[in-house]
């Protein structure tokens, strides 16, 4: 499988990667000029931390090889694709328990701001051969690579 | 070779989709007394409507005929002979070479006075239990739940949702007191009055009061205080479930007792999820689940995590996270809130470990404070806001991409 690496050095915190994120997942439309930054709808499924020494670290999700999300969660929403390995998320079976946002130790996941009761996670970008984010990184923090 | 699973939830369904993706050419025969796989832990959704049996599947609609898999169900395990490796169902014998026990655990129902000898007492854990207790709301208005632990306050929430008049009785001096402390439990119990439940805390049931066909007329706690019901549902703990093990022939200690390979004390059995009554809890089912299999074939992997202090709660829209002792046990630790009108926020905090968290409110970005208590990460570098430390400090990536804990010098 692919996976977005990172490289966390490189990172600026410049959010393009945000906005793409947004921009991909954007059911008015994928393009800038649709963009709306604050509709709660659309939001990012990805984040930037500022740690403790102010370096910039992207947390997106690894879509695990032993993912703790899928392992914990009761409903089936979380699953491992067994073809393309990315974790996906059925937002009809979640059972809004909210076991994943705890479970996954690099606190990747949120709950969503609209409705309070879906996750909000990383999908790959199912139609894309590139992640949209990666695609927008200016400095290659995060790339994309067979591992 | 044959390997046979007894039980078909979180620990035998991820035993058992393991085991085929490890050995294409075994026959694996699955016995559960389950017709149905379901979460059991959306049963509370049966009751309340949201969902119905077959939304609560939480595996392939096809799992059995696309992992290979020959399933007895509807069958009961009722004896196992472990010397001529041979289980008895109530319908049939089943031979094995190796044998995975997840028979999972059923809700135990305490010795209080005419609770047992009475009619419309209801417990929740299997389908038939939600199914009945739907039925019963038809007719039944006013219900005592005994025990407010998370199946409880499960139930309670389904309960109000169909304007029931819903009484819950809880020994300890809140709800939910494994997982929360006054403030937060508070909070829920503000909601649940609101919406009209009745709360009695610190409270010890003496006995059911029966009419003449010994059908609950109200519960009569320690003090004389009487509670009136038609109904009552007892969450009150699960117990193993052990009985088709004969006495003596396999090392029990509450529940199966296992090595940390799933190993039971018997050659080519294995035990694994809530049968061994150590840590009941799903997500530790479904990873045992996979050891287990991996160590059956052959491999050598440890349950290196049994850590059950872990809840994460959605009622009434508010979630909460629960991780660890959230409870200090003594005045050597440190407790730091923060609190606004929305959110409250408790760590428990020593020598530069944090041993316990309460998110309540909110919750996003919050898991890595599992891996620190877990295993008891030292945080003392991290000099500012212990209340926004996250995985970010503690940053790593591993050759394959994947992200790990930097271990902290
Ligand atoms: C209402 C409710 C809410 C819950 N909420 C949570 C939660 O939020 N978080 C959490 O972590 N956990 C929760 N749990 C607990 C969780 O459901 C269990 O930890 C989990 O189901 C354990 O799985 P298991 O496979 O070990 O056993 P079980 O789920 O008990 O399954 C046992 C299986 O074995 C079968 N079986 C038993 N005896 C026999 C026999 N003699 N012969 C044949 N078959 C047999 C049964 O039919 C069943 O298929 C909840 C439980 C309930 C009831
Ligand atoms: S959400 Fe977390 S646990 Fe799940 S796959 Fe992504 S990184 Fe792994
Ligand atoms: S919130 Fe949904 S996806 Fe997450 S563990 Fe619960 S049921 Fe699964």
């Amino acid at each position: 499988m692919k996976r977005i690496k990172i490289d966390k050095n490189k990172c600026m915190a410049c959010y393009n990667c945000i906005l793409a994120c947004m921009m991909e997942h954007n059911e008015k439309g994928k393009d800038i000029y649709s963009l709306d930054l604050e509709d709660k709808s659309n939001e990012c499924r990805n984040h930037i931390e500022v740690n403790h020494s102010k370096e910039n670290i992207p947390i997106f999700c690894r879509h695990c090889d032993e993912p703790e999300c899928v392992n914990t969660c009761m409903s089936g929403a979380m699953k491992k694709n067994p073809h393309t390995g990315y974790v996906e998320y059925d937002e009809e079976k979640c059972a809004s328990c909210f076991m994943c946002v705890m479970s996954c130790k690099y606190g990747v996941l949120k709950i969503d701001e609209e409705t309070k009761s879906k996750i909000v996670k990383c999908d790959m970008c199912e139609n894309r051969e590139t992640p949209r984010c990666v695609e927008n990184c200016p400095t290659r923090a995060i790339y994309f690579e067979e591992v | 070779m044959n390997y046979v699973i007894i039980g078909a939830s979180a620990s035998g369904m991820s035993f058992a989709k393991e085991l085929r993706n490890l050995d294409k050419n075994c026959n694996i025969t699955l016995i559960s007394r389950d017709e149905n796989v379901y979460s059991r832990c959306m049963l509370h959704h049966i009751i309340s409507g949201h969902r119905t049996l077959k939304d609560i599947n939480f595996v392939e609609d096809d799992f059995f005929n696309k992992y290979n898999i020959t399933w007895l169900k509807g069958q009961t395990v009722n004896d196992l002979d472990v010397n001529k490796k041979i289980l008895y169902t109530d319908k049939r014998s089943v031979k094995y070479d190796k044998l995975l026990i997840g028979s999972g655990a059923h809700a135990f129902i305490p010795p209080i006075k005419n609770l047992r000898e009475s009619k419309s007492i209801y417990a929740l854990r299997n389908i038939e239990d939600a199914l009945s207790i739907k039925d019963a709301l038809e007719t039944k208005e006013k219900i005592a739940i005994l025990g407010a632990g998370l199946v409880g306050v499960d139930v309670l929430v389904s309960l109000l949702e169909k304007n029931k008049k819903v009484s819950i009785i809880d020994m300890a001096d809140r709800v939910l007191p494994l997982q929360l402390d006054k403030r937060s439990a508070k909070v829920y119990e503000r909601k649940f009055i609101e919406k009209g439940a009745s709360i009695y805390t610190s409270a010890k049931v003496e006995e059911v009061i029966l009419d003449e066909t010994n059908d609950p007329k109200a519960i009569k706690l320690q003090g004389g205080q009487i509670i009136e019901c038609d109904m009552v549902i007892v969450a009150t703990g699960v117990k193993p479930n052990i009985g088709f093990i004969r006495e003596g022939s396999m090392e029990i200690n509450r529940g199966i007792v296992t090595n940390d390979k799933c190993e039971t004390s018997v050659e080519n059995i294995y035990a694994i999820g809530d049968v061994r009554g150590v840590s009941p809890i799903w997500p530790l089912a479904m990873k045992e689940g996979k050891i287990a299999a991996r160590n059956m074939v052959g491999g050598d992997e440890r349950i290196t995590d049994s850590f059950a202090l872990r809840n994460s709660m959605n009622f009434l829209g508010v979630p909460t996270v629960s991780i660890g002792q959230v409870n200090p046990p003594d005045e050597t630790y440190e407790v730091l809130t923060e609190e606004g009108s929305e959110y409250y926020k408790k760590i428990v905090y020593k020598d530069g470990v944090i041993y316990g968290v309460i998110l309540q409110g909110e919750i996003d970005y919050c898991g890595a404070y599992i891996e620190l208590i877990r295993n008891k990460i030292d945080v003392s570098h991290i000099k500012y806001d212990p209340f926004n430390i996250g995985y970010g400090d503690f940053f790593e990536i591993s050759e394959n991409g994947e992200y790990k804990f930097k271990a902290v010098v």
